[in-house]
C-alpha cells in the first residue's frame, strides 16, 4: 500500500486530479451557463480571477484568508449577475456571434483592467494549510493538507451544485429555465432572474476556482487563462449541455497534463486539452458536439 | 464625362480592379508626404489589414467565429522567417506566396475536423489552436528559436528606389517607404482578390449559409466544403498578413502571436465593420494609429501613461470600445457612416 | 372571467388578429373555433403575455392583463396549456407536476395526490420520464400541470391534436366536469369543431385574425353556412 502511494504512477494521479479538479470546476461553470443561456462565456475566467483580486488582495493586507474568500465569492456573484444584466441581456435572440464578441472584449478588458488596479506584485497568496507533503517510509506521497484542501473544496462545490440541481426546487426552475423557458414562464416560473442566478452561480463558482489556484501560488490576472482553455475542451469534449461529461472530461485532461508533464514534457503540458480534443475527434470524426444547437432566448 | 458610363458599363471586375488600382496610387502617393515612423506605422497596419479582411470574410460572410487567426499568422510569420532564413535571396513575393500557402494549409487542417462546429464551439476549438502557439514554439526551439524567436533582414530599397531620396536620412527614409509601399500593394491586391469573392458565386453561398443553413443546403450547396472553403482562405490571408508583418519587422517571437493577437484582430474588424472591405482598411488603421488613439485616450482621462493604469490603458480601451460597438453600433465605424448619410439624406430631403 | 376587446396583433407584415373582442365567463366553456391560420394559437398567446398586441385590451375579471410580464400573468392564475403540450421530455412526470405547482401557494403533495386521483396513469407512471409517454398521457400530463396550481382560467390550445377520438371523447368529458367543478373559465381553442362544440357553451369563430361569427355553442353548430365555409363540418 505504502509503496503504491508513493510510486511514480500515484504521484501522477494525485498531482492531475489536483488540476483537473479547478478545470472541472470551470468546465462546470461554462456548462451551467451554456444551458441556462447558449452564450459561451469567454470571459470566464478573466471574471474568476478579478473576483479573486477583489478577495485575496486584501490577504497582503493581513485580512483572514477565509474572509478573503468569501469576499472573493460575494463579488464573483455580483459580477456574474452584472454581466448577465448589462452585457448578455441585450443579445437573446441576436445572432450568435454577438454574445461570443462581447464576451471576448470582456476577456482583454478585464485582464487589462485587473493589472491596471494592482500593479502585479507577485505575492504568494499564502495558504492556510501546511504545504509539505506527507511522508510514507521514508519517500514522498504528492499530497499535503494543502493540496487534500484543494481536491476537497473543488470536488465539495461540484456536489453541492449537483445536490442543488438535481434536488432542491431551486434547481427544478432553474434546469427547468433552462430547457423550456417559454413553457416555464407559462407554469409562473421567474425565468429572466434565474437566468440572472444562474450566472451568479457560475460566476461564484469561478472566483472560488480563481482561489484555489492563487493559494500557494502568485496572485496573477492570467491565473486561470491556460484553465479556461482546457476548460471549454473539457465542456465541449463532454457535450457542453452535461455537468457531468464537464467534470469527466476536465479531470481527464488534468491526468494528461501530468502525464505529459511527466514522462514527455513541461512546455507541451498546457496543450493536454488540445490532445484530449483531438482523441476525442479521432475517435468520433462526426465531432462530440455536432447536436445541432438552436438559441434558446 | 464619357470615360464615366466606360467605367460604369465596364464588366464589374475590371471596375473593381479600377477602383482599386486608383486608392493604391493614392496610398501610395501619400506615403511619399509621411514620416519615416508614419510609413512603418502604415506598413504593418496595412499587413493587420490584410488579415482582419480574412477574418471579416470568415465572420461576416460564412458566420463562422474564429479565435485562430493568430496561430495562422504565426504559421505564415515562422515560415517566412525559417524560409528567408535558408533562402535570403528569394523575391518576397514567392516568400509571400509560399508563407500564404502554408497558412491555408494550416487552415485545412484544422478545418476539416472543426467546420462542423457550430458558432461558440467552433470559437473555442479555434481558440485552444491559437493558445497552442506559445507552448509549440518554445518546446521546438532549434526550429523556432524559443522565447527570443527569430530574426532575418529587413526589407531593403532597391537601389533605383532609394535613388530618389537625398539628405541625411536618405537610407532610413528609402527602406521606411519601401516597405510601407511593397505592405500598401501587397494589401491591395488581396483586397482585390477579396473584392472579387464577395461577389462570386461561392460569397454568395457563404451569405445563404450564414443566414439560414438548413435552406441552403436545400438549394444544394454543399455545406462542409463550403465552410471549410471560407475557413482555409481565412487562414491563407492570416498566413500572409503574418508573412508580411514578420518581413516588415525583421523578426517573429512567439509572445506576438498569443491570444491577445486574436482578440485585438476581433475587435479591430467590429470596430471597422463586419463583411466589409472598407472596414478591414479602416481596421488596419485603427491598428496603425492605436498608440496615437491611447495617448489621446490618455491626456482626455489625465491617466499617467507610466502608471501601472496608463500601461494598461490599451487593453482598457480596445475592450470597452469592442463591448460598446457590438451593444450599440453592432455594424461598426462602416455602419454608423452610412447612417450618417441616410440621415443626411433625409435632412436635405425634409428641407 | 376573461374578456378581449378590440385586440389587434401584427407579425412584422402579418395581421395576426383584427379588433378581436370576446368574453369568457367563469364556469363556462368557450371554444374558439377556426381553420390553419386564423389566428386562435396568437390569441392564447397574447392573452398570456407572450405576443404583445398593438392594440386592444385583455382583462381577466377586473385586472387589465396588458403590459404584464407572462410569469405574473401565471400566477394571477391563469394556466395556459400550449399547441403541443409544452410537456418537458428530460423531466419525469412527477418533476413536470412539481414545476407547476412551484410558482403558486399550494401544497406539493395535496396537489399531486389530486391530480394523481384525476389522472391516475400518471400516478402509475410518476417517476417515468414525459418523454416515454404516450401522446394522450402527455396531454393529460399538460393538463394536470397546469390544473395542479389551482388556476381560474384555463386556456386549452389545441388539446385533441393527435389523439384518438375515444381518448379525445374522454378528455372534453374531463374538461367539462372541470369546468362544472371548479367553475373555471375554459378557453379552447380548437380546429376539431364537432367535439369542441359538443361540449361548449359558447363558441366564437376566427377566420384571418377576424370574428366572424360568435353566441351560443348551438346557435354556431346550427348555422349551416358557418358549418360549410368555416367549421368544416358537414351538415347531415
Ligand atoms: N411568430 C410569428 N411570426 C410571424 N408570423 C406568425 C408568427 N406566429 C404566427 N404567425 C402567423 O400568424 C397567423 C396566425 O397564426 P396562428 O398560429 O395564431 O394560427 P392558428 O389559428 O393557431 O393555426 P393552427 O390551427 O394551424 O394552429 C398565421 O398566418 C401565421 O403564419
Ligand atoms: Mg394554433
Amino acid at each position: 500500500m505504502s509503496t503504491l502511494l508513493t510510486s511514480r504512477i500515484m504521484t501522477d494521479v494525485f498531482g492531475g486530479i489536483t488540476s483537473g479538479a479547478v478545470i472541472a470546476l470551470v468546465a462546470l461553470c461554462l456548462v451551467i451557463v451554456w444551458k441556462s443561456t447558449n452564450v459561451l462565456n469567454f470571459a470566464q475566467g478573466a471574471m474568476g480571477m478579478f473576483a479573486t483580486f477583489v478577495g485575496m488582495n486584501l490577504v497582503f493586507h493581513d485580512t483572514n484568508y477565509w474572509l478573503c474568500l468569501v469576499l472573493s465569492v460575494a463579488t464573483g456573484l455580483v459580477v456574474g449577475g452584472l454581466t448577465e444584466r448589462v452585457l448578455i441581456r441585450p443579445l437573446y435572440g441576436k445572432p450568435e456571434i454577438n454574445p461570443i464578441v462581447v464576451m471576448v472584449g470582456f476577456l482583454g478588458l478585464l485582464e487589462a483592467l485587473v493589472p491596471a488596479i494592482w500593479a502585479s506584485s507577485f505575492n504568494t497568496v499564502p495558504s492556510p494549510f501546511s504545504q509539505v507533503y506527507f511522508q510514507s517510509h521514508g519517500n514522498t506521497v504528492l499530497l499535503s493538507p494543502f493540496v487534500l484542501y484543494q481536491i476537497a473544496l473543488a470536488l465539495g462545490v461540484m456536489l453541492v451544485v449537483a445536490l442543488l440541481f438535481q434536488y432542491t426546487t431551486l434547481g427544478l426552475k432553474m434546469r427547468a429555465a433552462a430547457l423550456a423557458p417559454e413553457v416555464s414562464r407559462l407554469l409562473g416560473v421567474r425565468v429572466n432572474r434565474l437566468l440572472t442566478l444562474g450566472w451568479m452561480l457560475s460566476s461564484g463558482i469561478g472566483a472560488l476556482a480563481g482561489v484555489i489556484v492563487s493559494t500557494g501560488h502568485t496572485l496573477d490576472a492570467t491565473n486561470l487563462d491556460g484553465i479556461f482553455v482546457s476548460a471549454f475542451i473539457a465542456a465541449a469534449v463532454g457535450g457542453l449541455e452535461s455537468p457531468l461529461g464537464a467534470v469527466i472530461g476536465g479531470l481527464l485532461i488534468g491526468l494528461a497534463q501530468q502525464f505529459i508533464l511527466n514522462y514527455w514534457s513541461a512546455n507541451l503540458a498546457p496543450l493536454a486539452g488540445v490532445i484530449v480534443l483531438l482523441i476525442s475527434l479521432a475517435i468520433k470524426p462526426q465531432g462530440i458536439f455536432t447536436r445541432t444547437v438552436t438559441r434558446r432566448v | 464625362m464619357k470615360w464615366l458610363t466606360t467605367l460604369r458599363d465596364a464588366r464589374p471586375t475590371t471596375s473593381r480592379a479600377l477602383g482599386i488600382t486608383l486608392l493604391t496610387l493614392l496610398a501610395l502617393l501619400i506615403t511619399f508626404r509621411l514620416s519615416a515612423l508614419d510609413d512603418a506605422k502604415l506598413a504593418s497596419g496595412a499587413a493587420i489589414a490584410i488579415v482582419v479582411v480574412g477574418l471579416s470574410w470568415l465572420i461576416g460572410w460564412s458566420g463562422q467565429v474564429s479565435l485562430g487567426n493568430s496561430g495562422f499568422m504565426a504559421v505564415g510569420a515562422y515560415v517566412t522567417a525559417i524560409w528567408a532564413n535558408h533562402h535570403a535571396t528569394t523575391p518576397i513575393f514567392v516568400t509571400l506566396l509560399l508563407a500564404t500557402g502554408c497558412g491555408a494549409l494550416s487552415g485545412l487542417v484544422l478545418a476539416l475536423p472543426s467546420t462542423r462546429l457550430r458558432g461558440p464551439y467552433l470559437a473555442g476549438m479555434t481558440l485552444a489552436f491559437s493558445f497552442a502557439v506559445v507552448p509549440l514554439a518554445l518546446n521546438f526551439p532549434s526550429v523556432t528559436g524559443a522565447s527570443s524567436g527569430l530574426t532575418l533582414n529587413f526589407l531593403n530599397a532597391p537601389s533605383w528606389f532609394a535613388g530618389l531620396f537625398t539628405g541625411p536620412q536618405a537610407t532610413v527614409n528609402a527602406n521606411a517607404q519601401w516597405s510601407a509601399d511593397v505592405a500598401i500593394v501587397v494589401a491591395a491586391v488581396a483586397f482585390f482578390f477579396m473584392a472579387n469573392l464577395f461577389h462570386s458565386r461561392t460569397g454568395r453561398a457563404m451569405r445563404l449559409i450564414r443566414d439560414n443553413d438548413v435552406a441552403a443546403e436545400l438549394t444544394g450547396v454543399n455545406l462542409p466544403r463550403t465552410r471549410t472553403l471560407a475557413f482555409v482562405i481565412s487562414a491563407a490571408y492570416a498566413g500572409l498578413g503574418g508573412s508580411l508583418l514578420t518581413l516588415l519587422n525583421g523578426s517573429v517571437t512567439p509572445q506576438t502571436y498569443s491570444i491577445a493577437l486574436s482578440i485585438l484582430l476581433l475587435t479591430l474588424m467590429v470596430l471597422g465593420g463586419i463583411g466589409t472591405l472598407s472596414g478591414a482598411v479602416l481596421g488596419g488603421l485603427i491598428y496603425s494609429y492605436s498608440d496615437n488613439l491611447v495617448s489621446l485616450v490618455n491626456k482626455v482621462t489625465g491617466v499617467n501613461p507610466a502608471s501601472t493604469f496608463g500601461a494598461n490603458l490599451k487593453g482598457i480601451v480596445f475592450g470597452a470600445l469592442l463591448i460598446l460597438t457590438m451593444l450599440l453600433a453592432p455594424r461598426g465605424l462602416v455602419g454608423l457612416g452610412s447612417q450618417l448619410v441616410r440621415l443626411f439624406a433625409q435632412l436635405r430631403n425634409r428641407t | 372571467m376573461i374578456r378581449v376587446e378590440r385586440l389587434s396583433v401584427v407579425y412584422g407584415a402579418v395581421r395576426a388578429l383584427t379588433d378581436v373582442s370576446f368574453g369568457a365567463p367563469a364556469g363556462r366553456i368557450t371554444a374558439v373555433l377556426g381553420a390553419n391560420g386564423a389566428g386562435k394559437t396568437t390569441l392564447l398567446r397574447t392573452i398570456s403575455g407572450l405576443v404583445k398586441p398593438t392594440s386592444g385590451a385583455i382583462f381577466c375579471d377586473e385586472t387589465s392583463l396588458l403590459g404584464l410580464a407572462t410569469e405574473n400573468i401565471a400566477r394571477l392564475g391563469i394556466g395556459h396549456v400550449p399547441e403541443g403540450r409544452g410537456v418537458i421530455a428530460e423531466f419525469t412526470v412527477e418533476e413536470n407536476l412539481r414545476l407547476g405547482i412551484l410558482a403558486s401557494r399550494a401544497n406539493v403533495s395535496e396537489g399531486l395526490a389530486r391530480q394523481f386521483a384525476l389522472f391516475p396513469v400518471l400516478g402509475e407512471r410518476r417517476k417515468q420520464y414525459a418523454s416515454t409517454l404516450s401522446g394522450g398521457e402527455r396531454q393529460m400530463l399538460a393538463m394536470a400541470r397546469a390544473l395542479i396550481a389551482k388556476p381560474s382560467v384555463l386556456l386549452l390550445d389545441e388539446p385533441s391534436l393527435g389523439l384518438a377520438p375515444q381518448v379525445t371523447a374522454e378528455m372534453m368529458r374531463t374538461i367539462s366536469e372541470l369546468c362544472a367543478s371548479e367553475n373555471l373559465t375554459v378557453v379552447l381553442v380548437e380546429q376539431n369543431a364537432k367535439s369542441a362544440l359538443r361540449i361548449a357553451h359558447d363558441a366564437v369563430v376566427l377566420h384571418l385574425g377576424t370574428v366572424i361569427a360568435s353566441g351560443s355553442a348551438s346557435e354556431v353548430a346550427d348555422n349551416s353556412d358557418l358549418r360549410r365555409y368555416y367549421l368544416g363540418l358537414v351538415t347531415p
